[in-house]
């Protein structure tokens, strides 16, 4: 059983990509097939953050107008066994894919993958419209951000109207301190306005910012604590007949957290 | 699956000509159709109006002349006010506006509404859920949120000043009702405390008064 997750948010720079390569690098880690696509055209950044820019020959308008197999088009991934990226042109835009190319795609890779998890772009026109086009699952990522919360409600609205019903919620670059002393949204207060359900919560770590320039997923790295929550993060994505684990997972990784800004 | 887009249709007030949602080229022929089919029995008889289907003026003109000239059936317009398209609804009077604020047509609708998302109703609107931060909501009646109301909400649209609001947390960004406009305080230090109990938006002396509406608790 195969399934088409979307990564969206609405608002730009919440960390969709990095979401992206790390859910895909966690699933990969634990045996799946994976493909991460990047239907950001003309913008492309997952190549960079997973280190495989070098690697690009096709892309994803290649591979949609049948100048290359599809095979021909995909990356493979240079540390996670079974871990593929599909890139976006550099020189095209969004136009150069319609919804029901998208659609398609995303069939024809079902039946060779485990999961195909689609990198959505920033907006609501006709990339983020792409990008929904083949999926069965959204997962919606914000910030503790107003405006952050108000797009992402926006999406979800636009979401259920195409039929992705249910988004699950990533709350990125979350700071405990700042929530602590109230100057920044807490989880509950997001999670009350957008009503859907919390798939994990990520903190905001520099060493994101150290394994981005590296182009490494930081779910590789063992000491981080964004790593780890993105790696709790691919678990539950895995292992959704159990909703009790998901409630121990984050509240033992809060609880973790709270010991390291304390500890400090 | 384009058969019979055009249908008429006879109320207590006369014939109206009943389109259903297709292409408009389509629409003229068979109206056309059916007019040669059965023309003489509509001959000197009034259509009142087209229903269904929202037609553009130019359209609506291409279709009043096919009727008028050619058939010779007169065409006196009443105006509709946003008539919808379900077929439920035909036997009600089309023409008389809303006039309920204590009773009358009432929608309910069971989600949250999200920003941008508009909800518009003639009539009283009550949502199970809540109203985000850019969700809209216009009513010609009152407006009962069993949830928050975080959104914009504007009850009594066509000047109705004894509509009144409601919620079970009421925190709209701008509240109108008839022709009054509310906001929330732009002041960060007067920020209100939540309220604990449902409250009642209403208009008293062309100020828009909030208060709650159960006994004190």
């Amino acid at each position: 059983m195969s399934e088409v997750i979307v990564i969206t948010s609405g608002k730009g720079g919440v960390g969709k990509t990095t979401t992206t390569a790390n859910i895909g690098a966690g699933l990969a880690q634990a045996g799946n097939k994976v493909v991460v696509i990047d239907a950001d055209i003309g913008l492309r950044n997952l190549d960079v953050v997973l280190g495989l820019e070098n690697r690009i020959v096709y892309d994803i308008v290649d591979v949609v107008n049948k100048v290359c197999r599809l095979k021909q088009g995909l990356i493979r991934d240079k540390r996670y066994e079974g871990l593929y990226l599909l890139p976006a042109a550099q020189t095209k835009d969004k136009t150069a894919v319609t919804p029901g190319e998208m659609f398609e795609l995303c069939n024809d890779l079902k039946e060779h993958f485990d999961y195909v998890i689609i990198d959505c772009p920033a907006g609501i026109e006709q990339g983020f419209q792409n990008a929904i086009a083949g999926a069965q699952k959204a997962i919606v990522v914000t910030t503790p951000e107003i405006s952050a919360v108000r797009d992402a409600d926006r999406i979800i609205g636009l979401l259920e109207a195409k039929g992705l019903h249910n988004p699950m919620l990533i709350i990125n670059r979350i700071r405990q301190d700042m929530v602590k002393r109230g100057d920044m949204m807490n989880i509950d207060d997001m999670i009350d306005i957008l009503a859907i359900d919390l798939l994990g919560v990520v903190p905001d770590d520099e060493s994101i910012v150290i394994s981005t320039n590296k182009g490494e997923p930081v779910i590789s790295d063992d000491n981080s604590f964004a790593g780890k929550a993105f790696s709790n993060i691919s678990k539950r994505i895995l292992g959704e007949e159990v909703p009790l684990l998901d409630l121990d997972v984050d509240e033992s990784m809060l609880s973790k957290l709270r010991k390291l800004i304390f500890g400090k | 699956m384009n058969d019979k887009l055009v249908s008429f249709k006879g109320n207590n007030e006369g014939i109206y000509v009943h389109i259903k949602e297709g292409d408009f080229k389509v629409i003229k022929n068979q109206l056309e159709l059916k007019l040669r089919k059965i023309g003489n029995f509509f001959k000197g008889s009034n259509v009142i109006n087209f229903k269904g289907k929202q037609l553009t003026i130019q359209e609506k003109d291409e279709l009043k002349t096919l009727i008028e000239e050619e058939y010779g059936i007169a065409i006196c317009e009443v105006e509709d006010n946003k008539i919808s398209i379900d077929d439920s609804n035909e036997n009600i009077v089309k023409n008389d506006l809303f006039q309920g604020i204590d009773e009358g047509q009432t929608k309910f609708i069971r989600s949250t509404i999200r920003s941008g998302q508009c909800i518009e109703y003639d009539g009283n609107l009550v949502i199970i859920g809540d109203v985000n931060p850019g969700g809209q909501l216009i009513a010609s009646g009152n407006i009962i949120v069993m949830g928050s109301l975080r959104g914009f909400a504007h009850a009594g649209k066509d000047g109705k000043r004894n509509a009144i609001v409601v919620a079970y947390n009421l925190q709209p960004t701008q509240l109108r009702i008839g022709d009054i406009i509310a906001r929330k305080p732009d002041d960060e230090d007067c920020k209100f405390e939540m309220s604990k109990w449902p409250e009642i938006a209403r208009i008293e002396q062309d100020v828009v008064m909030i208060e709650p509406y159960l006994p004190k608790k």
